[in-house]
This record gives structure tokens, C-alpha cells and sequence, in this order.
């Protein structure tokens, strides 16, 4: 399979689908579920889908050394060749990580400002990045502004943004950590795990609300399941 | 001399350029009473440290080689391993860390954690070194050690606790406050010698007890012992050590002292803390590989009876001739013992033993386990085992990595000559990522290494220390050629005019692969005899020597033979060899070739109000960044960028970040040249050879 099929052929497609053409440059996106669930390796299916179409990434993380992230981008990609059986993966994989950065913020120390400038400073040097990932991002502390900020910040520089959430508890509903910032979210997605799979709940789409949808993770991969 | 192992200390000093870790160094000699006279490292005496031995470290005023100088302190016996602190040189850095059991990660009270301290301890925690920290220089205009402190545990993640607390700062300090004993400790007297011990001024009660509430709660966690004690109030000095030993010994503690080398305030207390923090030899677990059993990993054990196992880590070529400094791990070294090295497979006798101060040194006639001692004349590289006892062990092999740059060289003179090719044989065994070659076609002696200032270095210690001035070409990287496609061959070699003549066909194909070079034989049916297929391989194995866009060897590629044709009388072994040759060279240039350049992995360290220009550095010079880290103040970009890209790169960092960044880099992988330079390079080479046609 040559990368052309392995772009059209992507789960991410169906994901996307199923969520209204899913968000769109200067919109906001969230993955909330509890810990463990797959919201980084969703965000991470969903930067490589990026990539592999020759956008610029940054991916965001709060909670995890760039090493890690690194090695999230590495396994995921790797899996997915290997799946699609991917002519010359190695050229594949140089192309994707010319166009990937990551960054590593202390969660205590950063505001969204500082993540504003940095990337910015990035664009400045040449690097403009269409989609910005943001993983480990504590919804709870965040100052009331962080949200609407970033939201500006996309709109201004055409950027798909994804963030994941951590919650504690389900709740019906919007989650309450994320309620203060609801008008600038566009969507957000809920993970709900089930007894063979882990579905996609979504909470928030544009105008709907609280719809289920085909869409899950596998288990065991914790990439998003083909049709 | 009564031999009590667990007196004895190996320790390094580390630190970040320029905190005063040689002045370090030399006050503790000093106060070990080995040496008489206090010297400034670029002293205006014009006498120096001794121990930076070198005099190109004397005029730039770092220490680039490590000495081992042995000291007495009280009952202890210290072996102070001086590490070099520039980043250039971590071979040798990461080579010392080898042998240290603990070490004094030297901070500066103004700088702080810096980024070079980042990347020091780094290394102290990959070869988990327990350490202690001293706060350097706080006799400074803004000199802050609670801060230091702070960073020590954002920054560099350790568990830090003040030990002490300074009596006034800057140009008030005045002594320390130790917060074990709860005594000021005033140091008097010509060189600090006189130590006064005190009661805390009022002032700064409050202050003491608050850290010593904090360091005693962080020890108990050590030891139940004092915990128990603590709650009672009934704790004394040894438990409250014990416990902090503990600790650090576990890499869970890090001890902070403090106080100013150029003063002579804190150093006997500094002393007294490596005694009773660091761990003595047997504490350590020392690992070997048995080469007779495929590198399974032995412990060893620090017995004076068992076989000797013993690592040369350093050679020195000074005026005593040439020594091999030795760290004894298991058994003991005496003189007319028979070792066996295991890397070089060769027996040899002990000869003559001594011990070093970096200027003196004193003869002895066995060393012990866990000691460091120096060896006569023993033929030998610098990393290799010896062992005793028909053992074939090789203390952990340490990674090595092939150089990057290449420099040509050529004397200036008769007398130069002659003492070039003493100095290279010597640097080549002294540092494995140094290596030299003769090129046989412009018959120049070429030096590679790891970097720009790597060579440099030993440019300049040719002049030194062999009075040998050379001339030097432009820096050169390293290229490789690769294939891209798999292209067809088929090939004839045919000279028949005249005398004995020459055939040989040769056909089949060329492909890429992953290693650097493969042959395959699948020829069916004798189309070439078996006698001549070794010549085909040979004629190969030739032809990627030299690649024919620029001249730089070939790599990644696989030479398939599947045909051929022979002639009963011409052919012969050089036949075919021609036959391989030209047929690789006409397959090559089907086979799309491509010019590889060695990509370096940079990271750079910097305030964070710099991190658009570090940002717009990278990606001036064709790199990649694969990411940036940062919190408030500080911030870390990782990039992969060409090597060809990073001349003069450190001149250029500090210009546009106010001094204030800090780069390493060391070599990641070979990479594909971009379309533009590469027509660049090519045009070169090709100026390059019709030049030398004329």
C-alpha cells in the first residue's frame, strides 16, 4: 500500500465522518474520558493523519517527557504500516518527523501564553504548523482565558486543535472541568469503555449534543477500529 | 601503611565550566597538605593549578585531560580524579565517571544549575554516581545558594537538602553554619587553615533550625532509627549521618554544602562531607563482562584474594615516559604480577608502580582493591581490562562512535615530521573517537574526530607537547555515497593484445540495504568458477571505497552476481576483480546514488527569552527540530542538524544568545544531502580533480 491509500484508507476518515466532517482549521476538539483509556493514542492517530498529509504538527504535551511522545508517534506508526503493509515505511516515517515537533511544558510553571509564544517563536523560524495537539492539559486549574486564548490563536493561525482531558468520574453530560469553556469547544468526545471495546461517546458537535456513534478503539492496539 | 578499605575514596569533581572546579581542586590538595603553595588557576604567579597538566589547559583556562592525585585527609585516603568539564570532551568525561565512586557536583552560587550541569549530571546518573553538591563562589556580587538549592531540584530533579547555611554573603562571608552539629564554623588564619567553631549567631537561629527541621525530616526518611529518635528529640550527630549516608549512597539525598574555593571558606567541611557521605570502594557495584562466556555480566568483588581485575582508563605521556593510570576493581596489583590485557590478548609484566600527585609521584610496590594507581611502560589503549588469574573479563564496553569530521594535516618542517607521527600514535591510544589515516592518494595525513574543537585541541597539543607545527586543511565532513534503486550490471574485462591477456564477464545487479555492504553468489552453473568468485567480491568490496559522485566511500548497498563468462587461459584473479570494478561503476550510476551526510543530534540550553533565536538558528542550518522543553525560565531544543551546517556554530550560539546558551551534540545517523547542496558538492570534486589533472 502506497501512502495515498494508507491517507484514504485511514480509520481517521470514518472518525471524521461520523463526527460532521470533524473540526476544522480554527476549531477546538476534546478527548475526555478517565485515565488509561486511549486519549493519547487517539491524538496521536489523529497527528499522524496529519503528518501523512503533509501538514505540520506540534504536539503539546503536559504530562510526558518528548521522549515519550516520540516513542507514542514511533509504536503508533509502526503499527499502523505494519497493518497496511506500507511500501518503504522508513522514507515514510523520515517525512513525518521533519514536519513533527514536539514540545514539553511543566504543567506548574506554563500558561497557555508561554505555549502561545513558543509556538509563535516556531512559526517565526519557518515552522507553521496546521494542527496542534495538546495532551495532559489540566482542564481543572486552568485559568479562565487559557481556552479562549488558544481558540483565538487557531483562528488567527488556521489551526486544527485537539486536546485531551482527564476526568475523574463519568458524568452525564458535559464534564463539569470542562463546562467554563464550552462555548469555545467544538467538539467533545467521550470514551466509554465497554466489556470487548471502548466506544466514542459524543458529548458536544458544533450545534448537537449526546449522540452515539459507531465509532470505537480496539482494545488491545487502542487504535480506532475500522469499519 | 595499615590498608582500611573503607577509608578509602574515589570521587570526582564535576561541574559546569568555569564554577572553579580546578581552584577546587587545588585548595583541597592544599589542605591535604600535599602541595604548599595556593595557585590561581590562570594564575598571575604564572604557576597554575597542578592539576590541569597541561599547559593548552593553562592558557584557556579549562581542564581538558583527568589526572588522578591521591590525599590524605585525616584518616582518609581520597583519590581526586579531575574530569574535564567542556562538552566537546565527554569521551573523556563519560571515561572518568567509569571509575569515580562518587563525586562533588560543583556549582556556581551565582550561575547555578546551568545547562552544562544539566548534561554533567546526566552522566553522573546514567553511571548512577552518588553525589554530593557544593556550592561554589559565594563570595560573588549575587551570590544566592538557597537558590541554587531550588534549581538543584527543578532543574536536575534531586532530592537537595542544605547541609549548612552561609555566614553572610558576597563579600561578607564570613563561615558556614552546619546544620548537624548546629555550630558556626569559622574558617581563620592564613589560608583558612584555622577552624573556629562557634555558636550560631542570633540572627540566624531561626534560619538553622528551620533547615535543619527540613534536612532531619528528609534523612528520617532513611533510617527508622532517627526517625524514632527525632520524634523523641534524642537525636545525635552519627545517627543524623548515618541516615544522610544513606541516602546518598542510595541516589535518593543530595547533600548541598557551600561556601567559596578563592576564599578558602568551606573546603576542610566539604572534605569531612566526602568522607562521610560518599560511598568507599566495596559500597559500589562494579560489573564486568566475561568474554569467554558471550559477555555474561559478572559482580565484582572488592577482595584483595580474588584474581585482579583492573581498568586502564587513562594514559599520560609525560615527563616520566609513559603511564597508564590504573583503577584496581577486584584483587590487588603488584609489582612482577603477570596480567593478561583482554582487549589487546597479550600478556605483560608489572613493572614499576606508583602512585600520583599530579606533579610528584611515589613509588609503591602493590596496590590494593578499590585503589588507583599508575603503571610503567606497559603497552596499551586507554579503556582495556587487565586481568589476573586466567580471568578474561572486559570491564563494560563503552560505546564508541565513529568520527565525523576529517582535517588534513601536514608539517611544517623537517623536525616536525619526524615528531607528528609520535604524537598522533599517542593521541590514538589515549582517546578512541581520535583517529588518523594516510590518505593514499594525495599521501596527506588526514585526522578525524568528533568536532571542530576536538581537533583543534590536539592541533595545539602537537605544538605543545611535541613541538610539532602543522598546517592545517579546512575542516571536512565526513560524506558517504548510497544507491537508491536496484540497477543491472554486465560487464566484460578484456585486454587481449599482446602477452598474457585479461577476460573476465561479470553480470548482475546492485541493490540498497540497511548495512553497509553485502555480497551475494547466485551463480548457477559454473558461469564463473568457484576459484574466481573471492576476486569478484574483492573487486566489490574495492569499488565502494571510493563512490564516483565525490569520492567518498559507498554504503547500503548489496552486489549480486547471477552470470558471468571466463576464458581458460586469460582469465585470472585480477581479471575478475577489473571485471567487478567496472561493472559497479556502470550499475552505480543507474542505481541513482545519493550523498549521505552525518546529521548530529543538538541539543541546546537556554534561558528561555531566547528560545526564537535558537528556533531560527536550527532552522538557518537545514535542522530539524524534534523538540523543545521548557518551564518558566529554561528552556531545551532537541534538533537533529547536518554536521556541515555546525561550523563555527558555538561562536554563533553565543553571539545571538548573549553567552547565555549552551549546546552538545554528538553524531545521530546518516543522512540523505539535499538535491541542491549535492549538486554543489559535486561540482566541487569535479573543479576538485581537474585541478589536480593539470
Amino acid at each position: 500500500m502506497v501512502k495515498q491509500d494508507l491517507i484514504e484508507k485511514s480509520a481517521v476518515r470514518n472518525f471524521e465522518k461520523s463526527l460532521g466532517g470533524g473540526i476544522k482549521a480554527g476549531e477546538i476538539g476534546v478527548i475526555a474520558s478517565k485515565k488509561g483509556l486511549g486519549k493519547t493514542s487517539i491524538l496521536v492517530q489523529l497527528g499522524i493523519d496529519k503528518l501523512l498529509q503533509g501538514s505540520s504538527v506540534v504536539h503539546v504535551s503536559f504530562n510526558q517527557q518528548a521522549d515519550h511522545v516520540i516513542t507514542w508517534y514511533e509504536d503508533i506508526f509502526n503499527e499502523l504500516a505494519k497493518k497496511k503493509n506500507l511500501d518503504k515505511p522508513a522514507e515514510v516515517k523520515n517525512e513525518l518527523v521533519r514536519k513533527r515537533i514536539v514540545l514539553n511544558f511543566n504543567q506548574d510553571a506554563v500558561k497557555t501564553d508561554q505555549v502561545i509564544k513558543t509556538i509563535r517563536a516556531l512559526a517565526e523560524g519557518g515552522s507553521i504548523p496546521e494542527a496542534i495537539i495538546i495532551d495532559g492539559f489540566n482542564f481543572e486549574n486552568a485559568d479562565a482565558d487559557s481556552i479562549s486564548g488558544i481558540k483565538k490563536f487557531a483562528k488567527e493561525m488556521n489551526l486544527v486543535v485537539w486536546y485531551s482531558a482527564n476526568l475523574d468520574t463519568a458524568e452525564k453530560g458535559l464534564p463539569s472541568v470542562l463546562l467554563p469553556f464550552a462555548d469555545d469547544l467544538d467538539i467533545v468526545l467521550y470514551l466509554d469503555p465497554k466489556a470487548d471495546c471502548i466506544s466514542i461517546k459524543v458529548l458536544k458537535e458544533h450545534q448537537r449534543t449526546d449522540y452515539a456513534t459507531d465509532l470505537k478503539l480496539d482494545v488491545k492496539s487502542l487504535l480506532i477500529a475500522e469499519k | 601503611m595499615a590498608y582500611d578499605i573503607s577509608k578509602m575514596r574515589n570521587i570526582g569533581i564535576s561541574a559546569h565550566i568555569d564554577s572553579g572546579k580546578t581552584t577546587l581542586s587545588e585548595r583541597i590538595l592544599f589542605y591535604c597538605n600535599k602541595i604548599h603553595a595556593i595557585h590561581e588557576v590562570r594564575g598571575k604567579d604564572g604557576v597554575g593549578a597542578v592539576m590541569d597538566n597541561m599547559e593548552l589547559e593553562r592558557e584557556r583556562g579549562i581542564t581538558i585531560q583527568s589526572a588522578s592525585t591521591q590525599v590524605n585527609w585525616k584518616e582518609y585516603t581520597i583519590n581526586v580524579i579531575d574530569t574535564p568539564g567542556h562538552v566537546d570532551f565527554t569521551v573523556e568525561v563519560e571515561r572518568s565517571l567509569r571509575v569515580l565512586d562518587g563525586a562533588i557536583l560543583v556549582l556556581c552560587s551565582v550561575g547555578g544549575v546551568q545547562s552544562q550541569s544539566i548534561t554533567v549530571d546526566r552522566q553522573l546518573k546514567r553511571y548512577h554516581v552518588p553525589r554530593i553538591a557544593f556550592v561554589n563562589k559565594c563570595d560573588r556580587t549575587g551570590a544566592n545558594p538557597l537558590k541554587v538549592r531550588m534549581q538543584l531540584r527543578e532543574k536536575l530533579g534531586l532530592n537537595a537538602y542544605m547541609m549548612q547555611l552561609p555566614i553572610g554573603l558576597e563579600d561578607k562571608l564570613e563561615g558556614v553554619i552546619d546544620l548537624v552539629a548546629m555550630k558556626a564554623v569559622y574558617f581563620e588564619g592564613e589560608g583558612g587553615t584555622e577552624i573556629r567553631l562557634a555558636e550560631i549567631p542570633a540572627h540566624l537561629q531561626s534560619d538553622a533550625k528551620k533547615y535543619r527541621e527540613e534536612l532531619l525530616d528528609a534523612a528520617s526518611m532513611f533510617s527508622d532509627e532517627l526517625a524514632e529518635a527525632y520524634l523523641e528529640g534524642t537525636e545525635t550527630e552519627e545517627m543524623i549521618n548515618a541516615a544522610i549516608r544513606k541516602g546518598t549512597l542510595s541516589e535518593q539525598l543530595v547533600p548541598v554544602f557551600l561556601g567559596s574555593a578563592y576564599k578558602n571558606k568551606g573546603i576542610q567541611t566539604l572534605l569531612d562531607g566526602v568522607t562521610k557521605f560518599l560511598p568507599n570502594p566495596t559500597e559500589v557495584k562494579n560489573i564486568a563482562l566475561d568474554l569467554d562466556k558471550n559477555e555474561e555480566q559478572i559482580v565484582l568483588t572488592c577482595d584483595e584474594n580474588a584474581p585482579t581485575v583492573a581498568l586502564g582508563f587513562k594514559l599520560e605521556d609525560g615527563k616520566y615516559g609513559q603511564l597508564t593510570y590504573v583503577r584496581i576493581y577486584q584483587g590487588s596489583l603488584k609489582k612482577g604480577d603477570e596480567l593478561y590485557n583482554t582487549r589487546a590478548r597479550k600478556r605483560f609484566k608489572v613493572g614499576r608502580l606508583v602512585r600520583m600527585n599530579s606533579s610528584e609521584m611515589v613509588d609503591i610496590s602493590e596496590g590494593v582493591p578499590g585503589d588507583i594507581v599508575a603503571l610503567f611502560g606497559i603497552d596499551c589503549a586507554s579503556g582495556d581490562t587487565f586481568c589476573g588469574g586466567g580471568l578474561n573479563y572486559a570491564m563494560s564496553s563503552m560505546y564508541v562512535p565513529e568520527p565525523v569530521i576529517d582535517l588534513a594535516i601536514s608539517p611544517k618542517d623537517k623536525k616536525s615530521a619526524d615528531q607528528m607521527g609520535k604524537a598522533l600514535n599517542r593521541f590514538t591510544k589515549e582517546d578512541p573517537t581520535f583517529r588518523c589515516y594516510v590518505d593514499p592518494e594525495s599521501n596527506q595525513t588526514i585526522i578525524q574526530g568528533m568536532g571542530e574543537l576536538h581537533l583543534e585541541v590536539y592541533v595545539e597539543r602537537m605544538k605543545r607537547e611535541y613541538h610539532c607545527e602543522v598546517e592545517t586543511g579546512k575542516p571536512q565532513v565526513a560524506y558517504r555515497e548510497a544507491i537508491t534503486q536496484r540497477a543491472d550490471f554486465n560487464y566484460t574485462h578484456k585486454k587481449q593484445t599482446g602477452g598474457s591477456g585479461q577476460y573476465g564477464r561479470v553480470a548482475g545487479f546492485l541493490e540498497p540495504i540497511e548495512a553497509d555492504y553485502e555480497f551475494v553468489d547466485s551463480i548457477k552453473g559454473g558461469a564463473i568458477p568457484n576459484e574466481y568468485i573471492p576476486s569478484c567480491d574483492k573487486g566489490f568490496r574495492e569499488a565502494v571505497k571510493k563512490g564516483s559522485l565525490i569520492g567518498f566511500p559507498i554504503v547500503g548497498v548489496r552486489a549480486t552476481i547471477n552470470d558471468g563468462q571466463f576464458h581458460p587461459v586469460d582469465s585470472s584473479d585480477i581479471a575478475f576483480q577489473i571485471a567487478a570494478i567496472g561493472g559497479f561503476r556502470e550499475a552505480y550510476l543507474k542505481a541513482k546514488p545519493a550523498i549521505l551526510e552525518p546529521i548530529m543530534k543538538v541539543s541546546i540550553e537556554g534561558p528561555q527569552e531566547f528560545q526564537g533565536n535558537i528556533f531560527g538558528l536550527i532552522n538557518q542550518r537545514r535542522g530539524i527540530i524534534l523538540s523543545s522543553t521548557e518551564d518558566e525560565s529554561f528552556t531545551r531544543v532537541d534538533a537533529e542538524v547536518p554536521l556541515s551546517e555546525m561550523f563555527g556554530f558555538s561562536t554563533i550560539l553565543r553571539s545571538s544568545t548573549q553567552g547565555k546558551a549552551e549546546y552538545s551534540m554528538e553524531f545521530a545517523k546518516y543522512g540523505r544531502v539535499p538535491n541542491s547542496v549535492a549538486d554543489t558538492l559535486i561540482k566541487e570534486y569535479e573543479a576538485k580533480r581537474k585541478a589536480e589533472q593539470k
